[in-house]
């Protein structure tokens, strides 16, 4: 009978399930992992819960990194942040794919396999996603001078985010709260940045700027409207490559 | 002249933006860097679009001129000298301090620095180093910048910007001599052309500098680009495609852009205004051919011939290619060969990569062609899976021409607005319906 393993939507979880489907040797079919609050209850099938360790999670990770390779970790640790209910499964299905192949680390190229086809599907979106908020996302000094970013993405594209903000950003201090999700990172000047997430934050502290910042927006939203050229306007075409889901937080099109 | 005293930051900076907006390239891409930890800043190699602007560009470099002052008078130009505008300048400061303070809120990706000519070219590229020396070492700034070589200045100057630049442009400004001599009489290729080519050697050289010591100081590396206006005099697509395969290959361009010409002076020298709007779709199409020259290996002379200069308006260029060849086709996904995969319309370099890559695993079919993102409306008359077509179709100019023309192609918004559109019962085209029923 299929079993199908619950787990909490976090990726230490999403892998405890990948653990322990992986470890019973399952066939192809008979088992599947789902998330906690998306269970789509199937006849014929048993569920079990699955006990979430950090030690199950690394060993996923190692087994995955040792026979699959960097590249298709870097797919799978991706697709296993997205918001669809079905990665579970996907990923599970990709690493019962990649045993067949003589060469395990050109799994991410065999895109005639579905369960590949949609880790793909699922990684590209969010990474994706996560590209639209390095471009999208606007700091505001705080009076503390520390700057702060609110993002509400679909997928828990934090992770993505923030080594490209470390690098760029070292010797600031900064922090990016993902409202969706009620995480933070947070950077501290010179140090590594931390992910820090089942925290009840005060937003009204993120609503008190520093004395320069009102100015500084001021000369970017004129920017922004000088840069454009009149005879060419388009909105439709703003639109098309910035959607109007993206603007909630942005600095240019606050009303 | 009009002299003002005192101006603000906000006027200033709307000025020299308005004076700036002009020029194409905003783009941030072609060189990869990563911070170093003591300063702010790095460079991705894809480029980071930041926002994009009501007429739908992206902003990806706070676009801005140096000053707007300038001593030629080139007929196409908002900031000619001839123009009554009011006219300031930056000083490098004032630069530096809104390149960090927008950086650092992540408005921007960098600077793009063009300028006015003030005093002479020389003069003029002596205070754009200074403004980047800054920027570079006192405020330790390791983000993008994009900056403009004077035309006429000495190539000493020009190279000694270009260790503190991640891209140069010098722009062509007009497909050729004649016209540039017309509309620009400052200007003259001779004045472009060498310090492209200076700027082109040198960076040969430097390759091969980073190649011994590898912390040697980089120059320009993420190439050179140039501009050209579009529409204000009268070559043809032929021309213009020429002269950028000219670029490409012999001066080793990174990008050539175009820019519809937008008439913002009156001079009997530049085309009439009409209502028409720039002309925003033969822009589209020779961006889509220049696209085909940088990745798809096509040649100009494949594209476009004497008799046949221009685009056609109906037809992107490829699918215009692949419809007078179509002995090639119908092309086999399983075996063909890559470069055959990057001529069919609806494949991109991309999904042919998947397409190589997956077909070693597998089988590929038509489903799987799909998830890869290749657009098969477009495709699906030109190729085969494991011998089979998608439909039955027939391979005929005429057939697949209809066919092709029936699925609209994508074109940008802007350019779709411009021409005609299909009517239908329930549009309301100003014709005022809601009076005529009393409201």
């Amino acid at each position: 009978m299929k079993r199908v393993y619950i787990c909490r939507d976090t990726v230490t979880g999403l892998y405890s399930a990948v653990y322990d489907a992986w470890s019973e040797c399952r066939n192809d079919g008979e088992a599947g992992i789902a998330l906690k609050d998306h269970i789509v209850p199937e006849l014929f099938c048993e569920y079990v819960e699955t006990r979430e360790a950090e030690k199950k999670a690394l060993a996923v990770e190692k087994l995955i990194r040792s026979h699959l390779g960097e590249y298709a970790y870097g797919r799978l640790y991706y697709a296993s942040l997205s918001y669809e209910a079905d990665k579970g499964d996907a990923i599970f299905g990709t690493m019962r794919a990649a045993r067949k192949l003589t060469d395990s680390t050109r799994i991410m190229d065999h895109l005639t396999e579905p369960s590949v086809r949609r880790c793909f599907e699922l990684s590209r979106n969010v990474g994706n996603e996560a590209h639209f908020f390095k471009e999208f996302l606007r700091f505001r000094e705080l009076k503390s001078g520390v700057l702060f970013a609110k993002i509400e993405p679909k997928n828990q594209v934090l992770t993505c985010i923030a080594p490209h903000f470390a690098d760029r950003l070292p010797l600031e201090n900064w922090m990016i709260y993902d409202k969706t999700h009620g995480m933070f990172v947070v950077h501290e000047a010179r140090k590594k940045w931390v992910l820090v997430s089942d925290v009840c934050a005060d937003e009204s502290r993120f609503d008190e700027f520093s004395e320069s910042e009102e100015e500084i927006q001021k000369l970017w939203k004129g920017f922004f409207h000088t840069i454009s050229i009149e005879e060419r306007e388009s909105y439709a075409r703003q639109r098309q490559h910035l959607p109007i889901w993206y603007r909630k937080n942005m600095v240019e099109f606050d009303e | 002249m009009r002299i003002q005293e005192e101006m603000t930051m906000y006027d200033k900076l709307s000025i020299l933006t308005d004076a700036a907006k002009y020029d194409v390239a905003c783009t941030s891409s072609g060189v990869d860097r990563r911070g170093d930890g003591t300063g702010m800043g790095n460079c991705e190699k894809a480029g980071i679009c930041h926002s994009f602007s009501a007429d739908g560009r992206c902003i990806s470099l706070l676009k801005i001129l140096f000053t707007n002052e300038c001593i030629f008078d080139c007929k196409y130009c908002v900031n000619r000298s001839s123009n009554d505008v009011v006219r300031t300048s930056f000083t490098p400061d004032e630069i530096c301090h809104l390149t960090m303070e927008f950086y650092r809120r992540n408005y921007i990706e960098g600077l793009f620095l063009s300028s006015g000519i003030l005093k002479s070219p020389d003069y003029t590229m002596e205070l754009i180093y200074s403004a980047l020396y800054k920027l570079r070492h006192e405020c330790n700034f390791q983000g993008y910048i994009h900056v403009k070589a004077i035309p006429g200045a000495s190539l000493e100057l020009v190279q000694k910007v270009g260790f503190l630049a991640d891209r140069m442009s010098v722009n062509l400004e007009l497909p050729t001599k004649e016209s540039l001599h017309l509309l620009a009489p400052h200007k003259s290729r001779k004045n472009i052309l060498a310090p492209m080519r200076m700027v082109q050697n040198r960076m040969k050289e430097n390759k091969q500098e980073i190649a011994v010591y590898r912390h040697a100081p980089r120059f320009v590396p993420a190439g050179q680009s140039t501009q050209m206006i579009i529409g204000a005099t009268p070559e043809t697509d032929y021309q213009i495609m020429q002269v950028t395969e000219g670029l490409y290959k012999k001066f080793g361009l990174k990008r050539v852009f175009y820019s519809a010409f937008v008439p913002v002076n009156e001079d009997r020298n530049l085309p009439a205004r009409t209502d028409e709007g720039p002309p925003l779709l033969r822009e589209h199409r020779l961006y889509q051919a220049d696209w085909l020259l940088r990745y798809y290996h096509f040649e100009v002379s494949e594209l476009l011939s004497e008799e046949n200069p221009n685009f056609n308006v109906l037809m992107d260029p490829k699918c215009n290619w692949a419809i007078q060849h179509l002995e090639v086709f119908p092309v086999e996904i399983n075996r063909a060969d890559y470069k055959l995969l990057l001529r069919v319309p609806g494949i991109g370099y991309r999904s042919a990569e998947r397409i190589v890559k997956a077909r070693r695993l597998g089988v590929i079919g038509f489903e799987d062609l799909k998830k890869m993102g290749v657009v098969l409306k477009r495709a699906l008359y030109f190729i085969t899976c494991s011998g089979k077509m998608m439909y039955p179709t027939k391979i005929d100019q005429d057939y697949i021409t209809r066919n092709i023309l029936n699925v609209k192609e994508r074109l940008p918004d802007s350019v779709r607005d411009m021409g005609y559109r299909q009517l239908s019962l329930f549009d309301d085209v100003r014709f005022g319906g809601m009076e005529f029923l009393g409201k």
